[in-house]
């Protein structure tokens, strides 16, 4: 293909799709789309079209591969076979491998993984049709899902890429830009600005670079600012105010109702306290149980109260979990999975 | 007040003696960790909308065995972590050939967590009342975090449940839930607890599952009622000596927690 | 699965009553969206119920097999994405994939579905291949006959892009019928169609069968532990092919 335009940013200074030179391509993102995943994402981004499910923190088979004080995470970047113009071979790649790698990288920073020792976090990221960027927009879509899967996070993550046409530098690179510029610069961001992903190829003067590095940071701005929209608008629709009569209300009293309970199970012994209700404020305890309950993650509390327990258990659980794995293991052949599968027919 | 959404790595206070639940701290201020409900109860804390089931000591869960082994039970309890009971925590004692004779693969129990490791070696028991190898009933799964919307406040929505249906309700922590009553009564149930999933994250939901309830039960009577008024409460439909013993009642910290998260985020 | 929730699910069938409501011979919801992969010469994204799976049409230039000199290559891949459920796991592909990316092929291919004659470019030396990959992307049971609906309907909305490749004039792919998997699982005795992901996990018995505009067979395939009786099979060639007629009718025919 030899369809190199002449000049990538006209006379007044748009580019070859209308856009300004610090401009980003137009966004669309869907929230939770797929029932079996944890969590899900579905964005377009110009042209592109990626589909990320996130599953876990679940168990992580082989036992050989479970980290004893985190979780690990497993990132696979992936294209379909019909993603771009010349098909491509099913499965995986050096330079998908290379892309999983560095993805899996910038998401590290970011999550608890030591809230989870043992299992795993996978992050499939599938591109459906590419349009220059993949990386980025599946990073983008990669961290809408892990928060849409409960997964706890200092920060999202939001990646944009910078590149350089006719000498000049860009904002998130389309198609014509990508093939024919001069350089390329995928860049993934925490809120505060830390460069989780960097990759560059092309050539670039210092100079530039500092300029293309602020750019990146202005368009992950806008990027996370898109993010938070789509992820505190997935429940708009059902916020609608809902009337509720009276009378229900008084009906439904909690105490009228336990005590009903109460009643009907007679003998039985039933462990309901009027007064928890009361209780529950003052209880010094509480917050300590509640924390716990919700996976709680306070930054630096967290691994204090596990201390207090973590010695002679350890070697049991060593022989106990090989029990554990010989058991799942049966299990596992039941699902069929297959990646890179190409059936020749004749 | 208006729930609002927060977003990992949102700023929830300046103050880091708020720092609750699902957040974090860092140079001085208060974060949230998770994408969730804010919960500004004493501290700040944040509510996730989902995420795993992780195992604390105390919780009561639901567990179906996945496999047997000479000296214990093991367990999926819908979390990374598989759950073990040994055998001496069993209610009678086992002889070990007889291990999978009490509960095979594929069988479903009542448990209590005993005792969580930092290496996430979860151990269980059955020493409990009420806790029990399960026959009958149905198993009902969803998401860990929609638990304290099914036991609502001091046991509330549970009970108003079970006082509707006639059944028999276990939730567990672990985002299962345990029925058992007519097929009638629990196909109602079932539909009741599918719209809590449904409009966990909506106000007054105890009320309007108690409508629907209420509406479903006015429709029907017209024409199934000669089917009903039969038996009383729930029905035991095994062998009673199990199936009295216990309603599977929640214990009271239980309601406690429940109450806390609920708390604010449920006017 | 729990023997709680199996037992439920099967008494509930042997009661004639399904998990979701349905009836023994309807199918989920279907909704079909075609040419959403620009891309690609034709694809379409099937909605089976809550499974979903994309499938996306490739043409490319090519060499002839030397015992089919005059006619053009289908090959059918499948790929039980890792995104697609927790039981799936990345790497090469196992007998199940195979197994369903073969029965999508042999229906296409044996109901003469595409007129490969039409697809030849030189004899002997370039004919072109159509690439029909399908990308499962939520497994919630029966992906075997929304893979083949979305091939079906993926080709055809394919134009072969002659053009770009200067071998003449574009065209369309073509078609001379529209074969469709209906698969039923066998339930104490009784069939149902269309089984979700549940009821393919308590029913150990399948059966999909291709049928096409004539009422004509051209693909069957049996799978999984237990038997069927004669009198199921024929039952089931019945059924499937009503509702392979009804699928064709609402889905495909305004594409």
């Amino acid at each position: 293909m030899s369809d190199k335009p002449e000049k990538f940013i006209d006379e007044n200074g748009l580019r070859l799709d209308g856009r300004q030179i610090n401009e980003i391509r137009q966004m669309k993102i869907k929230i939770g789309v797929l029932s079996r995943a944890d969590g899900s994402c579905y964005l377009e981004w110009g042209n592109n079209k990626i589909l990320v499910a996130v599953y876990g923190p679940r168990e992580l088979h082989p036992r050989r591969l479970q980290k004893a004080d985190s979780a690990l995470i497993r990132y696979r970047y992936n294209m379909a076979a019909f993603s771009v113009e010349d098909r491509i071979r099913p499965g995986p790649s050096r330079r998908s491998i290379e892309i999983s790698k560095v993805s899996r990288e910038a998401f590290e920073p970011v999550i608890m993984t030591h809230l989870y020792p043992g299992a795993v976090i996978d992050v499939f990221a599938e591109v459906l049709q590419a349009d220059a960027g993949t990386r980025t927009a599946a990073i983008n879509a990669a961290s809408i899902a892990l928060a849409d899967a409960g997964i706890p996070m200092k920060s999202l993550v939001s990646a944009c890429a910078v590149g350089k046409v006719d000498g000049q530098l860009v904002l998130d690179l389309n198609k014509a830009e990508d093939n024919y510029g001069q350089a390329d610069l995928p860049v993934a961001m925490t809120q505060d600005g830390e460069i989780t992903l960097l990759q560059m190829d092309g050539n670039l003067t210092p100079e530039e670079f500092k300029r293309a590095l602020e750019m990146c940071k202005e368009g992950c701005r806008q990027i996370m600012e898109m993010q938070k929209e789509a992820l505190r608008n997935k429940f708009a629709d059902d916020h609608l105010p809902i009337e509720v009569p009276d009378e229900i209300v008084e009906t439904l009293d909690v105490a009228a109702t336990l005590e009903d309970v109460v009643e009907e199970n007679e003998g039985d012994e039933v462990e309901v306290d009027d007064s928890s209700e009361e209780t529950v404020e003052e209880d010094p305890e509480l917050e300590s149980e509640v924390e716990v309950e919700t996976g709680d993650a306070d930054e630096y509390a967290a691994e204090e109260p596990e201390e207090a327990d973590a010695d002679d258990d350890i070697l049991e659980v060593e022989e106990e979990s090989v029990d554990l794995i010989d058991g799942e293991a049966g299990d596992e052949d039941e699902g069929v999975a297959n990646e890179g599968s190409e059936t020749r027919e004749q | 007040m208006e729930r609002e959404i927060v977003i990992p790595g949102q700023l929830l206070s300046e103050n880091t003696a708020d720092a609750g639940s699902g957040t974090y701290v860092r140079d001085g201020k208060v974060y949230s960790l998770l994408y969730g409900v804010r919960n500004a109860k004493n501290r700040i804390s944040v509510i996730p909308f989902s995420g795993k089931y992780i195992p604390t000591s105390k919780d009561f869960v639901i567990g179906t065995v996945i496999d047997v082994t000479p000296s214990n039970w093991i367990f999926n309890i819908g979390s990374p972590y598989d759950g073990l009971l040994h055998a001496s925590e069993y209610p009678r004692r086992v002889d070990s050939s007889q291990m999978a004779a009490i509960m095979d693969v594929g069988d479903s129990a009542l448990l209590r967590v005993q005792d969580v490791s930092p290496a996430m070696k979860v151990e269980l028991s059955m020493r409990e009342r009420g806790l029990r190898p399960l026959k009958v009933g149905r198993l009902i799964e969803f998401v860990p975090a929609k638990v304290p919307r099914v036991i609502g406040h001091g046991g509330s929505m549970v009970s108003m449940l079970k006082k509707e249906t006639n059944c028999e309700i276990f939730v567990g922590q672990n985002g299962r839930v345990w029925i058992n009553g007519k097929d009638h009564d629990m196909d109602l149930l079932d539909n009741a607890i599918r719209m809590i999933m449904q409009q966990s994250h909506m106000d007054g939901l105890t009320d309007r599952i108690y409508q629907f309830l209420k509406s479903e039960k006015e429709n029907e009577k017209g024409i199934v009622s000669a089917d009903n008024g039969s038996v009383e409460g729930p029905v035991e439909a095994n062998s009673s000596d199990e199936a009295k013993e216990d309603q599977g009642e929640i214990s009271e910290d239980t309601y406690r927690k429940v109450d806390a998260l609920l708390e604010e985020t449920d006017e | 699965m729990s023997v709680l929730k199996k037992d439920y699910i099967y008494n509930l069938m042997l009661k004639g009553k399904r998990v979701d409501d349905r009836s023994f011979d309807q199918v989920r919801d279907i909704a079909l969206e075609t040419n959403v992969i620009d891309k690609a010469e034709g694809s379409a994204w099937v909605k089976y119920g809550e499974t979903e799976v994309l499938v996306g049409v490739k043409v490319q230039a090519g060499a002839p097999f030397p015992d089919s000199a005059g006619e053009g290559v289908i090959i059918t891949s499948l790929e039980l994405n890792p995104l697609a459920s927790p039981e799936f796991e990345a790497g090469p592909p196992k007998e199940g994939a195979i197994e369903m990316a073969r029965v999508t092929d042999r229906g296409i291919r044996e109901s003469g579905a595409i007129d490969l004659s039409k697809l030849c470019i030189t004899k002997g030396e370039e004919v072109w291949i159509i690439f029909i990959d399908i990308h499962v992307l939520n497994d919630a049971g029966n992906i075997q006959d929304a893979s083949s609906l979305g091939a079906i309907a993926a080709l055809m909305t394919t134009t072969i892009p002659a053009e770009r490749n200067g071998k003449g004039e574009d065209m369309a792919m073509p078609m001379r019928d529209t074969p469709l998997a209906i698969t039923l699982v066998n339930i104490g005795g009784s069939l149902m169609v269309d089984p979700g992901r549940d009821e393919e996990t308590v029913c150990d018995t399948k059966i999909t069968i291709v049928s096409n505009q004539d009422g004509s067979i051209s693909g069957m395939q049996k799978s999984g532990d237990g038997a069927l009786t004669e009198e199921q099979a024929l039952k089931a060639v019945e059924m499937a092919c009503e509702k392979a007629a009804e699928l064709r009718k609402v889905h495909l025919s305004n594409i």
